[in-house]
């Protein structure tokens, strides 16, 4: 959603792309003119109100393009001239990034279970059942009295019973061979003896090929780099780098609410946050430091601490001081 | 420690730009909609503040 635009000697746009956005706030506290404002992100991110995460007072913005380059998450941009700052180089270059090697990738898609934010695009190509099996199977339909054993013990669903009479009384039988599997269970049980299977997989191991389960993934752009796909990936096919080092700190002093509360849990991008033994506990291999839980909670318990950011290319030393605050 | 509701800041539920924020953030059922006013049952409240800090109005304080 374009947020300011303006015409002048360069044209610039503030453009915010909700979906990419998490709710942290480093936008809204980060604009030197105080014309971003973070939204109540408890209840948006319950689905109880249904509004962006920031609003932006355009009379007050002066297109300088701070919050764009303190966005870990690309969801704002400014365009100048079409083009995006972090493309003009001149201006601050974010380095974090998530990527999945789809060669050493094995298509299990753990990654897609395990990713909070649907980031993941995934198909994968099946190699075909009757490549990796050998056998015949038919029935002798003389025989045959369509009394449905058959159809209905097949665990592979290849049998069909049906009827091309006006009565409606079964006289056919088909059996999709791209389905059987050629476990004989229809053979056994049988009360006719009609059918006739054989499975030679066994005899032939050797010359059946192992398949390559191929297809395409990739991650999109909403993701956080959260880390879950890395951490579950049996390939070690992801390589995660998180925007920010650093720590969530939590006051001894204060009570969580825990159960009753859990504004952390719900507002968390990267479903690093757990309600454990009516405590909030944050998960430090899945946290990307984006504050969002801090802001959430009601009894200011949290407080980020980050050490480094890969933010860099900052040239300006005011912005080097603007920029800064966020790891101090 | 007990929650108060400024009735003029609050206004009625009718007119919450939430449609009842507190009451649907509210987990414990310590607030509910009573004849289009928001009422308050300290016995249920867990003092989470999650009202407090959620209210549109700025309507809800605690004593």
């Amino acid at each position: 959603m374009s947020l300011v635009k303006r015409e002048g000697i360069e044209n610039r746009e503030l453009i915010h792309n909700n979906d990419k956005c998490v709710g942290c706030g480093i936008c809204a506290d980060i604009c030197p003119t105080e014309s971003l404002r973070l939204g109540p992100i408890v209840p948006i991110a319950r689905g109880l109100l249904k509004m962006d995460y920031i609003s932006c007072n355009a009379n007050n913005c002066v297109l300088c393009g701070l919050c764009a380059s303190a966005c870990p998450f690309d969801a704002l941009s400014l365009e100048i001239d079409g083009e995006v700052i972090s493309n003009i180089g001149s201006y601050p270059v974010w380095h974090n990034g998530a990527e999945i090697n789809d060669e050493d990738c094995l298509y299990c898609e753990n990654c897609v279970e395990a990713c909070p934010r649907d980031s993941i695009f995934f198909k994968r190509e099946l190699p075909d059942r009757n490549d990796l099996l050998v056998g015949t199977i038919s029935v002798n339909e003389d025989d045959c009295i369509y009394c449905k054993v058959c159809s209905e013990l097949c665990p592979a669903e290849a049998i069909t019973i049906s009827s091309n009479n006006e009565f409606g009384i079964p006289d056919t039988i088909e059996i999709n061979e791209d389905k059987c599997v050629y476990c004989q269970v229809c053979k056994r049980a049988c009360p006719q003896n009609a059918i006739k299977a054989v499975c030679s997989t066994c005899m032939h191991q050797e010359e059946i090929e192992k398949p390559k389960i191929t297809g395409t993934i990739f991650i999109e752009q909403n993701c956080v780099n959260c880390g879950w796909c890395e951490s579950v990936c049996p390939a070690d096919a992801v390589k995660v780098n998180k925007p920010f080092v650093g720590e969530v700190l939590r006051d001894p002093e204060l009570v969580c609410k825990g159960e009753t509360c859990h504004a952390c849990q719900d507002v968390c991008p990267c479903n690093a946050i757990e309600i454990i033994d009516n405590e909030s506990s944050i998960d430090p291999s899945h946290c990307v430091l984006c504050g969002a839980c801090a802001k959430a909670c009601p009894q200011h318990l949290l407080t980020v601490k980050r050490d480094s950011m890969k933010l860099d290319n900052i040239q300006s030393p005011s912005w080097k001081s603007i920029l800064g605050k966020l790891v101090e | 420690m007990a929650i108060i509701i400024d009735a003029d800041k609050c206004g009625h539920i009718q007119n919450c730009p939430g449609e009842g924020l507190c009451i649907k953030l509210c987990e414990t059922g310590a607030l509910t909609d009573v004849d289009g006013d928001v009422a308050v049952d300290d016995s249920k409240c867990d003092e989470c503040d999650l009202c407090i800090q959620n209210c549109p109005n700025q309507a809800i304080s605690k004593q």
